[in-house]
């Protein structure tokens, strides 16, 4: 009920505003909103359209923007400009485990400040009440924190030096039950006390994401080959320029790939979004959604149309243009955009605390809000053309049937 | 008398597939302002398509229509509007009044189409529905009112325009015996005293007598014309 409300308060004010002695346009104006509240119905059925059709866009993207964010998101927040991977690693979640000496042929780099060694796995989790689950394992330098997690709920990375201990995101309570500081949790079928709780980390496919220090993690994933990394980060001194320490490193390490930081995080989302299908699948609800707003949107307003096709057709008798009454039309049209998509917008603001609470992310930024915005008035105005095809070809003799 | 509209050798020819349908037959006719005509002839015979045509809502297919003086014929689609703004009201059988728009407010959006704004448009409004007896119905809309009623806002739209011609289809086609008579005899009250030129498409064989002059029509010919008896 809440957009109705919404719907009759904005055309009360519009109707305050607006006048038939105002100029012609607001008087079109007028009384397109006139036509609005007269057929309420047809009106109501028209605004769901809209509002199913955005909303439905606004969640794909959302939910698609939202992924794409997830799985780069532990690359997005670590510190350093160039990440190190082994040969033709296809992104974060899946890169193949390289020599860990590589590190000291970086160091010798002059434009290098620092290197650091990250180890991304993946584990097993026993349940509490049986079962196991998948994890991630992140494994990284306590000391210098690189990696490791950027903010924390409960608890403090420190104590993941010397033993075997472990922080888990708080997001991870959605696949393995309340976690608590304190507790032990079996993983690679090593007993490993959770020192910490921490916030922000997700993975693309979900699974939790759990940190270790390097050491451990080196020790406990049973595929790593002795003495290896999965990642080098690297930090550019400072006034060096990093495509030309990348460049440097490309032609130094034959067996591995170099790239800055932004190309890493793109060629994973790149990977997620293109080369499984998901970005694919996700465009084409956006595509379909669209249309169906347009059919929706279109036949109602030419329903309309054909309804008040002789009120029309006696304006355009009176004198009017076409463009006179195209802008009733495109009124109704703008006038189910707007309502429907300020509607739509709140609706997906209320469901973003939905979407997190199963382990989700919605992202609703004001791109997203503007570019939604954009696809709405247009698959509004789309929808009107039918309409005003159909006012260009009015037959005169229409006017005179009884 | 000035001529109000002028047709000569005015012809309206309708592509129907492969076949050429004549809709109105070469036809001169002069219609002078402060005339009362009344355009009868069975249903086909092409009453509205010249309607339509004199009405400058549909371009004839070849010959000349000039109104007050002002050849039209000629002028394209979005020139026709002025002529339509400055020089011609419609009345229709079925009415054509905005459902969702107050008897008021329809009369108003006709003057605000002919470029009548302010307050002037809405005392001509008052004063019109007062004068065809709606005064009291100004706020209501189309679907309170009785097809009499409507009728009147219809004429009222199509009055309080002020323009020097007025075309009106079956204008009592929807209408009881005596209110049919009286939206005539408003028109012919108009005719007389505004000097409008109305020209009336009717079935109707009980107001003849309204009219100056009845021109007949049959299979798109102009077949005669004669001066009322009344």
């Amino acid at each position: 009920m809440g957009f109705l409300v919404f719907g009759v308060v904005l055309s009360s004010s519009v109707l305050g505003v607006l006048h038939l002695n105002n100029k012609l346009d607001s008087v079109m104006f007028y009384v397109a909103v006139r036509i609005l509240l007269y057929d309420k119905a047809r009106s109501l059925i028209t605004l769901i359209g809209v509002i199913f059709a955005v909303g439905l866009i606004f969640n794909q993207l959302g939910i698609f923007l939202g992924l794409m964010e997830t799985s780069s998101v532990i690359i997005d927040n670590t510190p350093g400009d160039i990440w190190i991977t082994s040969k033709n690693s296809k992104n974060f979640d899946f890169a193949q485990p390289f020599p860990e000496y590589t590190r000291h042929l970086v160091l010798a780099d002059n434009g290098v400040q620092w290197a650091e060694k990250l180890i991304v796995a993946w584990g097993i989790i026993n349940q509490k009440e049986g079962g196991t689950e998948q994890l991630e394992v992140v494994g990284f330098n306590v000391d210098t924190g690189v990696g490791g997690p950027w903010e924390m709920k409960e608890g403090s990375t420190d104590l993941l030096r010397n033993g075997n201990f472990a922080i888990i995101d708080e997001s991870a309570m959605a696949r393995l039950g309340n976690i608590s500081v304190g507790e032990y949790r079996d993983v690679f079928s090593r007993r490993l006390q959770i020192v910490g709780i921490c916030k922000g980390v997700k993975s693309f496919t979900t699974a939790p994401v759990m940190y270790m220090s390097f050491p451990l993690a080196q020790k406990l994933v049973n595929y790593l080959p002795s003495e290896s990394t999965v990642f080098i980060i690297v930090k550019v001194a400072p006034g060096v320029p990093v495509k030309g320490v990348a460049n440097r490193l490309r032609g130094l390490l034959k067996g591995n790939d170099v790239y800055t930081k932004s190309e890493f995080s793109f060629k994973t989302r790149y990977y997620w979004a293109v080369e499984t299908g998901v970005g694919f699948s996700f465009l084409l609800t956006i595509v379909i959604s669209f249309l169906v707003g347009i059919l929706i949107v279109g036949q109602t307003i030419y329903n309309s149309t054909m309804e008040h096709i002789k009120e029309f057709g006696t304006l355009k008798a009176m004198g009017a243009d076409n463009a006179d009454i195209y802008k009733i039309i495109i009124s109704q049209a703008m006038i189910n955009a707007l309502i429907g998509y300020v509607v739509s917008l709140i609706i997906t603001f209320l469901t973003v605390g939905l979407y997190d609470a199963i382990g989700m992310v919605l992202s609703v930024s004001w791109w997203v809000n503007l570019f939604v915005l954009l696809l709405t008035v247009c698959m509004c105005i789309i929808a009107a053309f039918i309409s005003i095809r159909r006012i260009k070809k009015i037959d005169p003799a229409i006017l005179f049937r009884g | 008398m000035t001529d109000a509209l002028v047709t000569r050798e005015l012809c309206k020819v309708y592509q129907e597939g492969s076949i050429q349908v004549t809709a109105v037959q070469p036809c001169s006719v002069k219609l002078s302002a402060g005339e009362v005509i009344g355009l009868f002839g069975p249903s086909g015979s092409g009453k509205t398509t010249l309607l339509s045509i004199l009405g400058c809502i549909l371009r004839p297919t070849s010959g000349e229509l000039s109104v007050f003086g002002q050849e039209v014929s000629q002028l394209n689609e979005n020139q026709l509007p002025e002529i339509r703004r400055k020089y011609i009201s419609f009345i229709f059988q079925a009415f054509n009044l905005f459902p969702a728009l107050t008897a008021f407010e329809n009369i108003l959006l006709g003057l605000r189409i002919k470029g009548v704004v302010g307050s002037e448009a809405e005392d001509r409004t008052a004063k019109m529905l007062q004068e065809v007896g709606l005064g009291h119905r100004m706020h209501f809309l189309p679907r309170d009112m009785s097809g009499g009623q409507k009728q009147r806002v219809a004429v009222a739209r199509a009055l309080a325009a002020d323009c020097p011609i007025i075309l009106a289809d079956e204008p009592t086609g929807n209408l009881d015996i005596s209110n049919g008579r009286k939206v005539m005899e408003l028109l012919k009250e108009l005719a007389s005293e505004k000097q409008c030129c109305v020209v009336v498409a009717t079935h109707d064989n009980r107001i003849e007598d309204i009219f100056d002059r009845i021109v007949y029509m049959e299979d798109g010919f102009i077949r005669r014309i004669k001066r009322s008896n009344a």
